[in-house]
């Protein structure tokens, strides 16, 4: 599953779907609303432009690593201190693969997917910047 | 034409967003986001710098695809078009 959207998800659930015949490593990425003094944090998407590009990050991802199943789940909306930002589930045959193709789904994410976020503060908004002030796609 | 703009972020917050515009035929993306921009000082500041050249951290799509700064300026527009405009990214 690779979705956007507002809801949270069961990871219980996630991990045990991802179990695959030859299934020996599930790594499971959870980010997570850090108290950094905020109120709440606000996500918005260029939807349908994020969703394809994970979509080629888990492309990417499988045939790097040789993952069995991938699941990326990136929330939008408000959400609290502690709420389920991105979860990330990876099945691989063994532990090297899926720690690193988890690894690489989650910097591919934050260089090229047009997510941003918001922190709803108690001294003001802010945008948080990004890590990498030239990502979001390539070009052509 | 009818050319479909979508700001993001912080952008979208100075300049509104799923802006649907009717515009000459010929032009070109630079000049056209300039023109729209101008409803707003500071979005327009934000996008643009002194010499109404996009900059250096501005993201341009046009249908979803990456567009260089460097091309902005002669990049003829398509009716039906959807260019999108946005702020580095910072998902995750």
């Amino acid at each position: 599953m690779i979705t956007i959207q507002k809801e949270d998800v069961d990871i219980g659930k996630l991990i045990e779907d991802a179990k695959r015949a030859g299934t020996g490593a599930i790594v499971v990425f959870d980010g997570i609303v850090r108290d950094d003094d905020i109120r709440e944090m606000e996500l918005e998407a260029y939807e349908e432009v994020a969703r394809a590009e994970m979509e080629k990050i888990a492309e990417e991802a499988t045939r790097q690593h040789h993952l069995l199943h991938v699941d990326i789940i990136h929330r939008i909306g408000k959400l609290a201190v502690g709420e389920n930002i991105l979860i990330i589930v990876v099945s691989a045959g063994h532990r090297p693969d899926a720690y690193a193709g988890s690894r690489y789904i989650i910097e591919e994410i934050k260089k090229h997917v047009p997510i941003w976020k918001k922190e709803l503060r108690k001294d003001g908004d802010r945008w948080v910047p990004g890590e990498h002030p030239h990502g979001a796609g390539t070009p052509g | 034409m009818t050319i479909k703009v979508r700001f993001f972020a912080r952008f979208r917050e100075l300049l509104g967003t799923d802006l649907i515009i009717d515009y000459q035929v010929g032009a070109t993306l630079a000049p056209f986001i300039r023109d729209i921009a101008k409803k707003n000082k500071d979005g327009y500041d934000a996008l643009f710098d002194e010499h109404g050249t996009f900059r250096e951290f501005v993201i341009i799509m046009r249908n979803g695809k990456r567009v260089e700064r460097g091309d902005a300026a002669l990049l003829p527009l398509a009716d039906g078009d959807e260019i999108a405009i946005f702020p580095p990214v910072a998902g995750g």
